[in-house]
């Protein structure tokens, strides 16, 4: 293969998109209405799906030959700017996470593009009165530039640069119909809400820019990991908040884009409400590709992370999980479920990177992308289908309308829930995921804390027994670093961290430090959620498809297209089929070569190996998370057979719960409690201040000097000022009119002065060389006597 | 007794005082006008005698008078062609009247 | 006193009417032989010549006191004619023949007809006068006397740098050589401006609509 034929297929991929925004911009409206459409579908993704294929192969080829380590090696990047003595590199991060991400990236939004050319024949196109069916296109093209850039980034300053672009265009196409209020309102919060997160980002990257010298993902986590062992650098900062040292405040920093991006726990709030835009972009952005790029940032940047900045990262995954899949419970509105379930998977991988579960998050995130996007484009059709109606309660037997739809919607509902035999390696590709998380989650809440246990007792056998002579404080992290066999340098930075960390050298000890027990509750959380999944997945779909029609307008309007449901299909075999086997070795090949990802190694064993350790190794996780989706399932048909009459009952039984999920924890009403109306608060408070206090004063303040002035004017105004202004006028007045004597307007008098001046002049001339004329006079005198 | 260069020089000097006094006293524009003719001849004179006593081989004195004559004809003819629009204007040629400018 | 400066005018014109041309046609010939002599670096004037300079300066300075103290506009015309003769006759005593004919012909034939054209065209009563105040007059007299004074001191005091000689008087082929050559620009310069002063004059004097 030639030298660099990756990387210029992956940045023909890139930029294809950004001509195809520009053409569209340019030239869409004379494309018209289907054109335009196809022009998005062919260049905006078609050719990126072919250069990923390329790509994939390519690479796969190079994982057979041994030559993918030295392509990452390799990978182009030159220097795109020098600020200050750092210089910006621009490059291709190539490695097997680019390679797996851009792959499930293209084609999943390709056949969203596709879906969505049928989907927008089916809805108004019209914006603010007028036909925008290419801007909806120019907008999807550039959203795919913009997130194959952030994919192929090898740099966090274009990386941020491209996430910025992607929340651009978020915005842009939540408010498609931007002439309706929702829309515009959703857009505006996703957007603010996102600012918040960012500028954690911000933070995080000045961190990096300042104390690590370099923004390259490689190459910081290189300076990181020697800085950690040699106590330089951000380690020699003093500087703590809550604990953290600023190491870990750097790697909170950055995750805090993460939060914005993967809408997690505090900032979850804009993603259910982004629902109001068109449901291909709900399918695409915030579903499959742009909210995981959250949970892609952390990835690259794991290995910037403290392990108190991974505790930070795990408690907010978990809260979100949790907080989300009970919302999505008591869901009525089919997207909204969608987006719940979105925010809680999210908070699965978040959890699990925070945990160490690395591949496992990042494999999460790909099944994930497939089912999300399908089931989202199921919901597109369903709504699309049912006369924009988007209340699952005046849906349900849907399943002989629209068939393909509700296969392939079960599918995601299956995968989602992790359907599969314990034990055994048939199942859909969250059986795989979901559970290899939770029992990385599970091996680092109870291995280390028996690892430290045994630590304090200071006996000489480790957990994995080789590593006996090393001393006790390094003891957990050599556990972390266990697998060994695999040869990896790049196994070290996390180790080195993790023992900078452990012998307390930075920093002071974190809040954390006092909750050991914290992951212990962390799983256990996820270990509950893992059997809401099912139940609320399933509700969903029964509630759509199954039981019988509950409103029978709706009912009589169903049906469904081939232009929409040919995608559905194409991804629901991706779910059964590709995730597995195709991205699972890719991932962990990403993970052996690009960073470490040690917990998931030390339990996971083999990380090549196609069953998770975890489902040997633990028969109370093999069954109880393994079998978690059959009681979700059943208690969801349970309840939801018999129509929804069961369901409110419950309602009414839970009442004070339900009103609690379903109005979100209030943490909206909260927001508006502590920002805005606090802020009008403070407003009210300064103007208070303002009207009572400073008005006050400055009226006293006035008045006096009103007071003072009029004293004034009468003595000194009157009789100083106004005399002295007077005076000099009348003097200017009379010494003008002295001036004005002399010039009569009469030439005679001009002349008549002018010859008496030079006159004068030439007599004092005279007057002055009259030694000389006396001179000249003797001279005469002098002639004439003789 | 011979006839110089300072003999010349005295009558110019006569003429351009009198011209001077010319343009002083007399309150008619086409006066005053006379006045500044026998000033400029005055100087004309002034030129030639140079011209004759100092440097008779450069002819630069002679060449100015006729440059001099030539101004004065100009000068004459934009000064009577004004002192006509006056007279238009004013019904007469008295500058005292012409005094519109005046402060 | 005006009647007998028109008077003192008119006699005063006849006489240097008939002296001048009985002394200049003498001087003539005391010209010519100097021309034609041995030596051009003649001293100049013989008695003859000192002579009609006197009878020219008086009547130059006659003239122009007429000029100035006549109150009648056409007898200013008149003493003015006279000055401007005397004036010429003096460029031909210096050898300037050409600017002799020159004055006569611009001054006498054309300036001076112009400034009577003038005279006509502004008075209702041509012999109308205007009057100064005495005062001015006096004060004008005063200065002007003053001026004279230091002119008449500084002129006969001056001692000049040049050489006294009198060459013969430069031919008109000369000057004009002089002109078209050392003086172009000048030259061209005067006639444009004689052009504009056409145009002005023109514009001035014209009907108003």
């Amino acid at each position: 293969m030639a030298e660099h034929t990756l990387e210029i297929a992956l940045a023909v991929g890139v930029l294809t998109p950004l001509f195809s925004f520009w053409a569209l911009v340019f030239f869409g409206p004379k494309l018209g209405k289907p054109a335009a459409g196809w022009f998005g579908v062919v260049f905006g993704m078609g050719v990126p799906l072919a250069c990923a294929t390329y790509v994939l192969f390519g690479w796969l080829g190079a994982m057979e030959a041994g030559e993918s380590a030295a392509l990452t090696a390799n990978a182009w990047r030159g220097t795109w700017a020098v600020l200050g003595d750092v210089p910006i590199t621009i490059g291709v991060k190539l490695d097997s996470l680019t390679v797996a991400m851009y792959f499930m990236v293209t084609f999943i939004a390709f056949w969203i593009f596709f879906f969505s050319v049928g989907y927008m024949q089916g809805h108004s196109d019209e914006v603010a009165g007028q036909r925008k069916y290419w801007r909806f296109f120019a907008y999807l093209s550039l959203f795919g530039f913009s997130m194959l850039g952030l994919v192929v980034s090898s740099n966090l300053v274009f990386l941020f640069i491209f996430w910025e672009l992607v929340g651009l265009c978020s915005y842009l196409l939540i408010g498609f119909y931007f002439d309706k209020p929702v829309p515009q309102h959703a857009q505006m919060k996703a957007f603010i809400t996102n600012r918040v997160g960012d500028f954690g980002f911000l933070i995080g990257l000045m961190l990096v820019y300042f104390h690590l010298g370099t923004t390259d993902l490689d190459e910081a986590a290189a300076v990181f990991a020697q800085q950690a062992a040699a106590g330089t650098g951000i380690f020699a900062s003093h500087f703590t908040m809550f604990g953290w040292s600023l190491a870990t405040i750097m790697g909170v920093g950055l995750f805090c884009g993460a939060m914005g991006k993967s809408a997690q726990f505090p900032l979850h709030v804009w993603l259910p409400d982004a629902m109001a835009g068109p449901t291909p972009v709900s399918a695409l952005i915030h579903a499959a590709t742009m909210v995981a790029a959250g949970v892609y940032l952390v990835a690259r940047v794991f290995r910037l992370m403290t392990p108190d900045a991974l505790m930070f990262v795990s408690l907010i995954g978990c809260l979100t999980l949790t907080l989300m899949a009970l919302i999505a419970v008591v869901q009525t509105d089919i997207k909204k479920c969608l987006a719940y379930s979105t925010l809680s998977q999210l908070g699965y991988m978040i959890f699990g990177l925070g945990s160490g579960a690395w591949i496992a998050a990042l494999f999460h995130l790909i099944t994930h992308a497939f089912f999300k996007a399908m089931m989202f484009l199921g919901s597109g059709q369903v709504i699309e289908g049912c006369h924009h109606e988007q209340d699952m309660r005046k849906m349900g037997g849907l399943w002989k309308k629209m068939p393909v739809t509700c296969i392939t919607f079960l599918v995601g509902v299956l995968a989602i829930a992790g359907t599969g035999i314990p034990g055994t390696q048939i199942g859909l590709g969250g059986f795989f995921s979901k559970d290899e998380i939770l029992a990385v989650s599970y091996a680092r809440a109870f291995e280390w804390d028996d690892a430290s246990k045994f630590e304090e007792s200071g006996h000489g056998e480790g957990h994995g027994g080789e590593h006996a002579d090393v001393s006790p404080p390094t003891k957990r992290v050599m556990l972390a670093s266990d697998p060994v066999q695999h040869g990896d340098d790049h196994a070290q930075p996390t180790h080195a961290v993790l023992e900078a960390e452990s012998h307390g050298a930075v920093g002071a000890a974190s809040i954390f430090a006092y909750t050991p027990k914290l992951p212990k509750w962390m799983f256990y959380l996820a270990l509950f959620t893992a059997y809401i999944t099912p139940f609320y997945m399933m509700r969903a779909w029964w509630l759509t498809f199954m039981g019988k029609p509950r409103d029978d307008h709706v009912y009589e309007h169903a049906h469904e297209s081939p232009m929409m449901y040919i995608p559905l299909a194409v991804l629901a075999v991706g779910t059964v089929f590709a995730s597995y086997s195709l991205f699972r070795p890719l991932i962990a090949d990403a993970s052996i070569v690009g960073s470490a990802a040690p917990l998931v190694m030390a339990m996971a064993g083999d990380s090549h190996s196609h069953a998770p350790a975890i489902h040997v190794a633990h028969d109370f996780l093999k069954v109880g998370v393994g079998g978690a989706f059959l009681v979700g399932f059943l208690l969801a048909i349970a309840i939801y057979r018999n129509g929804l009459g069961l369901g409110e009952k419950l309602k009414r039984a839970f009442g004070p719960i339900h009103t609690l999920l379903d109005n979100k924890y209030y943490i909206d009403e909260l927001y508006d409690l502590v920002f805005v109306k606090g802020f009008v608060l403070i407003a009210n408070i300064a103007r208070f201040v303002d009207t009572w206090i400073v008005d006050l004063l400055v009226n006293l303040f006035a008045a006096a000097a009103e007071r003072f002035a009029a004293f004034c004017g009468l003595i000194l105004d009157t009789h100083g000022v106004d005399g002295i202004v007077n005076g000099v006028a009348k003097s200017s007045r009379d010494f003008g009119h002295v001036v004005r004597l002399p010039q009569t307007g009469r030439v005679r008098h001009y002349v008549l002065a002018a010859t008496g001046v030079a006159t004068i002049v030439f007599l004092c001339v005279l007057w002055a060389s009259r030694e000389a004329s006396d001179v000249a006079l003797a001279a005469v005198s002098a002639s004439l006597g003789n | 007794m011979t006839i110089g260069l300072t003999h010349y020089l005295v009558v110019a000097a006569v003429m351009f005082v009198t011209g001077l006094f010319t343009m002083m006293t007399k309150r008619n524009a086409i006066g005053i006008l006379i006045g500044v003719e026998l000033v400029l001849n005055a100087a004309t004179v002034n030129f030639v005698a140079f011209d004759r006593y100092l440097g008779p081989d450069r002819l630069d004195g002679q060449i100015t008078a006729i440059f001099v004559i030539v101004l004065a004809a100009a000068e004459a003819a934009l000064a009577v062609g004004i002192c006509i629009n006056v007279y238009k204007n004013l019904s007469t040629v008295d500058v005292d009247r012409a005094n519109s400018l005046r402060g | 006193m005006n009647d007998m400066m028109h008077i003192s005018a008119r006699s005063f014109m006849r006489l240097v009417a008939a002296v001048g041309c009985v002394l200049l046609f003498s001087s003539r010939e005391t010209i010519a032989s100097d021309a034609s002599g041995v030596t051009t670096a003649v001293a100049p004037g013989g008695l003859l010549e000192a002579g009609l300079f006197y009878f020219v300066a008086l009547a130059a300075v006659v003239s122009s006191l007429g000029v100035c103290l006549s109150r009648d506009i056409v007898r200013m015309a008149v003493w003015l004619f006279g000055a401007l003769g005397s004036v010429a006759v003096m460029y031909f005593l210096l050898a300037a023949n050409f600017l002799g004919a020159i004055q006569l012909i611009v001054y006498a034939g054309g300036t001076l007809i112009l400034l009577v054209f003038g005279v006509m065209l502004t008075s209702k009563s041509p012999w109308v006068k205007f009057q100064c105040p005495k005062i001015e007059m006096l004060l004008a007299g005063v200065i002007c006397s003053a001026l004279l004074g230091c002119l008449c001191i500084v002129l006969t005091e001056a001692t000049w740098a040049g050489s006294m000689e009198v060459v013969p008087g430069a031919s008109v082929k000369v000057i004009g050589q002089t002109l078209l050559t050392k003086y172009v620009v000048p030259f061209e310069v005067a006639g444009v401006l004689l052009m504009i002063v056409m145009v002005g004059a023109a514009h001035l004097a014209r009907q108003e609509d």
